[in-house]
């Protein structure tokens, strides 16, 4: 099989794990909960009773011969269309981009649930990817130093950072960060204690090392930290760095301990080839040996791990934003799921399986590119 | 010469190795367990966190967690302190009777955390056993079957990978409402295809072994050669996997009900204990630091006792 063969297979399987995921969020939350919370999103308050059933027949949830809203909200026989119809009015409705309204209360009411999506999702984005290179500069070196020092000080100090990573809730060790850089490491500037880092915002004045007033900038990409560096706003991009820290390491060091272990393992897998006996026999210095013969060959699964990594960061962050008040939209599913705005649930679920699936693609993609040896 | 030729047999060492070299090479295992001071450590947090969670009822009163004293969140017996309600501050750990410290309601920490603890082990070891077995049954069928079956087996499984963490179990949750069953489903329902694929590819490099052919030569079942030597010969990994996970689960359901999914305010749970915390974080941050320090050991010993049993159990890395 040709890559490109392998490729449109995948790509055509993707299709169906993806209307597989949307059958069953659709399942879970169309065909259990009153048909009024589906229609929610689309109704406002201003409507009137008929208008309201109007908009239920429009989106293919009421039968036209349903008599009134009334029956329709006491689900009387023959009111409500069977669940498969309604499946594929709501699949028409979604791909051509009718999300409804946000039923969010104090995140956006009235807002459009895409509009709110897109809005938050750069702060997301942001901190999923500054944690996955954080696990990168921190992993490879530590991954290749207890390869090369196996079962010395090193390795066993690797060895228990990942332990101690999977076994740390993510909600645990956001607090215990906040309460070690906020509340016990202060700074006294004018009279004022400031704790070190700011806590709970994206742009952060109330700490010791931000820059008190750090100006606007302008929205381009809705990523903080990418529009004070596009708007030329040195010191809103410090601010935005600082706020960044805690989320980001937070998040990062639950997938730290895993990628360091599989950098060591392959490093050591790949030390061990005949290739590298070679290498040192013909004289060259350790470093060489160990960056340009044996690094190279043991990346492989390092890559694969750290386009998961990235993929399982950008939907797990849930616990870190809500913790950190982050404003991304891993807080916004959990309110939705609080109140129950089925549409917002439904977009972020599939918004995150689409991620995951074109990750899983792009790494396998990435790895016939990379390794010669790989034919598919 | 002869003669001790034909002592041999007789020589009752002999005959209790052949005969026992399952439980000699059980007794090695353990041997070896006791050598690794990690291993060691590891068993010691897990079982001591089981036997806790076990009797919390005999040695804490079970009713102590929801007898709540709502203005009194002070160290109420403690004879050090002025009474004086400006002196009035939470219980600081290291006060006689409250060696944690006090919460929020006047309720001893350390009792608290001892009650909070058999739902999160119970719950995940329901979890785990459970994934275990849909991932064993489905992964060796899938394996062993191939063609349609594993095809389709691997599909379903293609589906629930492309769910991440807790996005599905916030969905769950949100529709059918909080209750232990759902948020155990919740999470199960994320966690079985890993077991799933595991095993499968486990049979699949067990499977082509000449054992296996041998067996078929000599006439034994599909079934037999299935259940009775491939599988017990094959799941290892899938037990290592299985204890590591247990210490996985824990952090996972604990993060939904610190997030706020728990049933009712008084389950007694420790991820809930950490988010009853947050709001005095800044005059009483132990209690944050010692409910979520539990959770830690309990994971870390069953993440030590799996990481230790895969060095021990692999052939390679054991001696």
């Amino acid at each position: 099989m040709k890559l490109y063969e392998y490729v449109i297979r995948r790509l055509v399987l993707m299709v169906f794990v993806l209307l597989a995921v949307s059958v069953i969020v659709f399942v879970i939350t169309r065909g259990v909960p009153s048909p009024t919370y589906a229609l929610a999103p689309y109704i406002t308050p201003r409507m009137t009773d008929p208008q309201k059933l109007q908009t239920a027949v429009g989106l293919g949830i009421a039968e036209p011969s349903c008599p009134s809203w009334v029956d329709f909200t006491q689900s009387a026989p023959g009111c409500i269309t069977p669940l498969y119809v309604q499946y594929f009015s709501w699949l028409k409705q979604v791909l051509s981009g009718n999300w409804g309204n946000s039923v969010i209360p104090s995140i956006g009411v009235g807002q459009s649930t895409w509009g709110l999506f897109v809005a938050r999702f750069p702060y997301t984005a942001e901190l999923a990817v500054a944690a996955a290179l954080i696990t990168v500069l921190f992993a490879l070196p530590m991954g290749i130093v207890s390869a090369t020092h196996n079962n010395k000080v090193p390795d066993h100090f690797s060895r228990i950072v990942a332990l101690v990573g999977y076994s740390m809730p993510v909600f645990w060790l956001a607090f215990i960060l906040q309460i070690i850089f906020v509340i016990y490491l202060t700074l006294t500037i004018h009279g004022n204690t400031f704790g070190l880092l700011p806590s709970s915002q994206t742009v952060g004045t109330d700490c010791a090392l931000c820059i008190p007033n750090p100006g606007n900038i302008n929205t381009y990409t809705g990523a903080p930290i990418l529009d004070a560096i596009l708007s030329l706003n040195p010191a809103y991009f410090w601010d935005a760095l600082l706020a960044l820290i805690l989320p980001a390491i937070t998040l990062a060091f639950s997938t730290l301990g895993a990628l360091t272990r599989i950098v060591r393992s392959s490093m050591m897998e790949a030390l061990r080839q005949d290739y590298i006996l070679l290498a040192r026999s013909k004289g060259l210095r350790e470093r060489t040996v160990i960056y340009r013969h044996a690094l190279k060959n043991a990346l492989l699964p390092a890559i694969t791990i750290t386009g998961l990594i990235l993929a399982t960061l950008l939907g797990g962050a849930v616990v870190v934003e809500e913790v950190f008040s982050w404003p991304g939209v891993g807080q916004a599913a959990l309110d939705a799921s609080l109140f129950l705005d089925i549409n917002f649930l439904e977009l972020y679920t599939l918004v995150t399986a689409l991620i995951i699936v074109v990750a899983n693609l792009g790494v396998d993609v990435l790895y016939a590119f990379i390794d010669p040896r790989i034919r598919y | 010469m002869t003669q001790r030729v034909e002592e041999v047999p007789f020589e009752p060492r002999s005959v209790y190795r052949r005969r026992s070299g399952r439980i000699s090479e059980i007794k090695y295992s353990l041997y070896l367990a006791r050598k690794n001071p990690l291993v060691l450590s590891g068993s010691v947090l897990a079982i001591g966190s089981i036997l806790i969670a076990a009797l919390s009822g005999i040695i804490v009163d079970p009713r102590s967690w929801a007898f709540q004293y709502p203005p009194r969140y002070y160290c109420w017996n403690n004879p050090w302190i002025n009474w004086h309600l400006q002196n009035i501050k939470p219980c600081p750990p290291g006060t006689p009777f409250y060696p944690l410290g006090a919460d929020a309601f006047g309720r001893n920490l350390l009792n608290m955390i001892i009650l909070g603890l058999p739902i999160d082990l119970q719950i995940s070891f329901s979890i785990v056993i459970s994934a275990f077995a849909i991932g064993v049954a489905l992964g060796a069928v899938a394996a062993y079957a191939g063609g349609l079956i594993d095809e389709a087996v691997l599909r379903i499984t293609d589906v629930f990978f492309a769910f991440p963490g807790l996005v599905l179990a916030l969905v769950l949750v949100a529709v059918f409402g909080r209750n232990l069953t759902i948020l155990t489903l919740a999470v199960l329902v994320v966690w079985w295809p890993l077991y799933v694929r595991l095993t499968r590819s486990q049979i699949l490099a067990e499977k082509e072994k000449p054992y296996a052919e041998a067996l078929k030569a000599m006439g034994a079942g599909r079934l037999r050669i299935l259940f009775l030597h491939i599988i017990p010969n094959s799941i290892y990994p899938v037990i290592v996997q299985a204890t590591l996970d247990i210490g996985g689960v824990i952090l996972t359901f604990s993060s939904l009900m610190f997030l706020g999914f728990a049933p009712s305010p008084l389950t007694p749970e420790l991820g809930k204990l950490v988010s009853d915390g947050i709001s005095f974080v800044s005059q009483a941050p132990w209690l944050v630091i010692f409910p979520g320090l539990a959770i830690v050991l309990v994971a870390l010993g069953f993440n030590l006792l799996g990481d230790g049993i895969r060095d021990i159990l692999d052939p390679r890395l054991r001696r």
